[in-house]
């Protein structure tokens, strides 16, 4: 049944990879001690990839999903998987829709057959779109009333041309046009196991694992959808008015990609950047000026591109000076850092290796999303060491050849900032 | 537990000057986790103070006479610790977590911070930071309907002190009331130092004897006027609203109480994610973008709080049916199935709740702060697992929730 196996080693723990024939990617991290078990199931059709005009259609197929499955209405199904206590919790994101549980590990087999039915016999009915509808449109409207990602929001719509930029929640026209027909089509295309994960850590047994999963999603079947391209705009700056007490700041750098040779190096200098409370962005901005509460910046991205964003939020007269030193600081990185900033980011970044091992839930999710985006599960060791290779000389050297430059940058307040020069 | 169980040991020592130092020790983590658990927050401060403990939570980052602000980060950057502090209406904790071999060091760090320089120039900067910090919260109204909520049904006792204070409070606040919070405040008897994980106990121990043995004693005393919840409504519009929000609160138990967890498992029946009286009434027919019950064990009383977001135009149906559903809980009581399931979901949680060190640190510390001693997760295991129907029907007895609170968020001018 498997065409693609690997076994990678993960500290003690050990993971498994298997593709099954529909499709379904099924990985595995033993963890013996644990008393429960977690799971991430992410299947890669979100709102890149809703229809044109049916711009929402991912998020509301995620809450309609819930409204019964299998031969159990909504409260029954709901009681299902409270009779076997699983915490849960699913959204609908950017590129892929989630579906995180965890729970006891006696329970697996019972919990992965709910999870089949969830999403391969759902009910869909009729009457239940509506509430999930309004539930959509609340949630839109409610963005007004968070002005940070409000302005994130409003700041990757002006980065990404394309199908990237849309907010995940949906537009109200899209939202509001959606009928039953069109989105029982649109689940059939879409919510497929071609591309899907399910990534399973803790008290589980690889061999049980698999079987379980094998038995429950062995039926699944659909073709593959396929994923739009990253297409980006010319990097430029955007304002939004609003009479807030704050005026929020964000910035867009292009950075280099999770299969660069010096992906590393570039975590690295992001850490030096905004890893800690002694890196850089934290000391100008807020310890040696008391200009904000909140400043960072930290990788993201979607697949395919990988960016740089940074965020400070600030009063209005504040404002002009915190953008200032927030750009400058990030531009100041291809000068250079210090061995003693390398060696604080180094340790910094293992010793969230080493702490993530201990969460399930944590383990099940990297797992989830390494599959996702590189095709593969990268070992704590490859981390490990490839971080360890990076010396200064490799960092700077780096720097100095990537520098953070030409950001999209978006701004929220009273009155527009001059950003930039 | 299936395998750590029986690995976890708990240690406990009272220190000469007062200070207690309490650790679960795990030889099969990776990592480590320990901090200070203060027992005071904003329901120890007066109105002229307000806000004071969050402030200091703030100012002890920069440091002690023998270290400056950018030291401390750095410090805490070179083990790579992860780690923040908080402040509420009754604790500030400090708390990180490390690999095992810098325990000793983050131990002294720690240690030296609980007591700070407090430095005009930093606390004038420090402020900035402060003032900051509430206006981001002010953009939010779902973060100003929780700082100002629980007022309204306190009434003048002081668990109704905002942790953040106000503009103004802040403003007003001089360097020297700092210090002299702080003197009366960090008194050794007053925290508790809590450490979880893997990590030498005795060796800690001793370590902890010798950094803080100079620390002046004081009396830290915590008022506890009696607790009258008041019922009634405000509505407050508030012109960066769009939606509405309410939150609606109700007389609990107190964190000591031993009916904890019966009214845990009640407000889970109430209105838990995904799959309760509030869910089925609200969520379900897509009323409110959220709504969530929780009950809030503080020290000496306790609250149920509900609280929910919707679109303004649903807002009077919502509070009918919030009503409508409290009222049935209260006259038909909870269900057999119902408690089953809350019960399934919590024993899930406790699990969970044991998987790393930070996590059992929380767990651990504030345990001890309220109760004055050690709870193991397969204790509150088995409480939970005891919890019967009647039990927690018990608790709707006196009619808690007919005697609420709600406080209502709306868009508008004031």
């Amino acid at each position: 049944m498997a065409f693609r196996q690997g076994i990678y080693s993960i500290g003690m723990a050990l993971v498994q990879v298997e593709t099954l024939s529909n499709g379904l990617t099924v990985a595995i991290e033993e963890q013996p001690w644990n008393p429960g078990v977690a799971f991430q199931l992410l299947i890669p059709a979100g709102a890149t990839t809703d229809p044109a005009g049916l711009e929402g259609a991912t998020n509301l197929l995620e809450g309609w999903l819930w409204k019964g499955a299998g031969g159990r209405d909504a409260r029954a199904f709901a009681e299902a998987l409270d009779d076997l206590g699983v915490r849960r919790s699913s959204g609908a994101g950017l590129e892929a829709s989630y579906f995180a549980a965890s729970f006891l590990s006696d329970h697996l087999e019972k919990v992965l057959t709910l999870y089949a039915d969830l999403l391969l016999r759902p009910q869909f009915p009729d009457d239940a779109l509506d509430p999930v509808r309004q539930m959509a449109l609340q949630e839109l409207a409610s963005l007004e009333d968070e002005p940070p990602r409000k302005m994130f929001t409003a700041l990757r719509r002006a980065v990404f041309e394309s199908s990237h930029g849309r907010n995940p929640t949906g537009t109200a026209q899209g939202l509001k046009a959606a009928t039953p027909e069109d989105l029982r089509k649109d689940y059939q295309r879409r919510f497929t196991p071609q591309g899907a994960i399910l990534a399973l850590a803790g008290g589980v047994a690889v061999t049980e694992g698999l079987e379980a999963a094998r038995r429950a999603f062995a039926s699944w079947r659909g073709n593959a959808a396929e994923l739009p391209q990253a297409r980006l705009s010319q990097p430029h700056s955007i304002h939004l008015e609003q009479k807030s007490a704050q005026v929020q700041i964000g910035l867009v750098y292009p950075d280099v990609g999770i299969e660069h040779p010096e992906y590393y190096a570039s975590r690295l200098s992001t850490q030096v950047l905004s890893g800690g409370m002694g890196s850089r962005l934290f000391t100008e901005v807020r310890e040696k000026r008391g200009l904000v509460y909140s400043v960072y910046a930290s990788p993201g991205g979607v697949k395919g591109y990988s960016y740089l964003g940074a965020y400070a939020g600030t009063t209005p007269e504040n404002a002009p000076a915190t953008l200032q030193v927030l750009a400058a600081e990030i531009e100041r990185l291809q000068e250079g850092v210090t061995q003693e900033e390398l060696d604080r980011a180094k340790i910094g970044l293992r010793t969230a290796l080493v702490m993530q091992q201990e969460s399930a839930r944590s383990r099940a999710g990297s797992i989830a999303n390494d599959l996702f985006l590189r095709g593969r599960v990268r070992t704590l060791e490859e981390i490990e060491s490839q971080i360890m290779a990076v010396d200064l000389g490799r960092l700077n050297r780096f720097v100095a050849e990537n520098p953070y430059t030409r950001p999209w940058s978006a701004t929220l307040g009273p009155a527009k900032l001059e950003v930039l020069a | 537990m299936k395998t750590t169980a029986s690995a976890l040991e708990f240690k406990q020592a009272r220190l000469e000057n007062g200070l207690t130092v309490i650790a679960e020790v795990n030889p099969e983590a990776k990592s480590a986790a320990l901090g200070y658990f203060v027992k005071t927050g904003s329901r120890d401060e007066t109105a002229e103070l307000a806000g004071v403990s969050h402030f200091l939570e703030h100012m002890v980052f920069k440091g002690t006479e023998q270290r400056d602000a950018l030291e401390v980060n750095l410090e805490f950057d070179r083990m790579g610790a992860s780690y923040n502090a908080f402040t509420g209406e009754e604790n500030t904790v400090y708390y990180g977590a490390v690999l095992p071999e810098f325990v000793p060091r983050l131990l002294e760090l720690w240690s030296d911070l609980m007591r700070p320089a407090l430095r005009p120039s930093d606390f004038e900067m420090e402020k900035n930071v402060i003032l900051q910090e509430i206006a981001l919260y002010q953009d939010r109204p779902q973060d100003m309907l929780m700082d100002w909520g629980p007022s309204f049904i306190v009434g003048g006792h002081p668990f109704g002190m905002s942790p953040l204070g106000t503009t103004a409070s802040i403003t007003a606040l001089g360097q020297q009331q700092m210090a002299s919070y702080h003197a009366r405040r960090y008194s050794p008897s007053n925290l508790v130092l809590a450490l979880a994980g893997k990590l030498d106990w005795d060796r800690a121990l001793d370590q902890a004897r010798e950094l803080t043995q100079h620390w002046p004693k004081s009396e830290a005393e915590r008022s506890y006027p009696s607790f009258s919840p008041r019922s009634g409504e405000v509505v407050k519009p508030y012109e960066k609203a769009t939606q509405s929000y309410l939150s609606f609160f109700a007389r609990g138990v107190s964190a000591q109480d031993e009916r904890r967890y019966l009214a845990s498992a009640l407000a889970h029946v109430l209105g838990s994610d995904g799959n309760s009286r509030l869910h089925w009434a609200l969520v379900d027919k897509g009323l409110v973008e959220s709504v969530g019950a929780d009950h809030l064990g503080a020290d000496g009383l306790g609250l149920f709080m509900v609280s929910a977001q919707m679109d303004p135009g649903n807002e009077e149906e919502v509070i009918e049916i919030l009503r409508r559903e409290m009222d049935r809980l209260e006259a038909g009581g909870v269900t057999a199935g119902e408690i089953e399931r809350a019960k399934n979901k919590l024993a899930t949680s406790i699990v969970f709740g044991g998987e790393t060190p930070m996590s059992r640190l929380f767990n651990l510390g504030l345990g001890y702060q309220y109760t004055g001693r050690y709870q193991p997760l397969s204790e509150i295991a088995q409480r939970v697992n005891a919890i019967t129907p009647s039990q927690v029907n018990a608790l709707l007895e006196a009619k808690p929730f007919s005697q609420g609170f709600l406080f209502r968020l709306v868009p508008g001018k004031p």
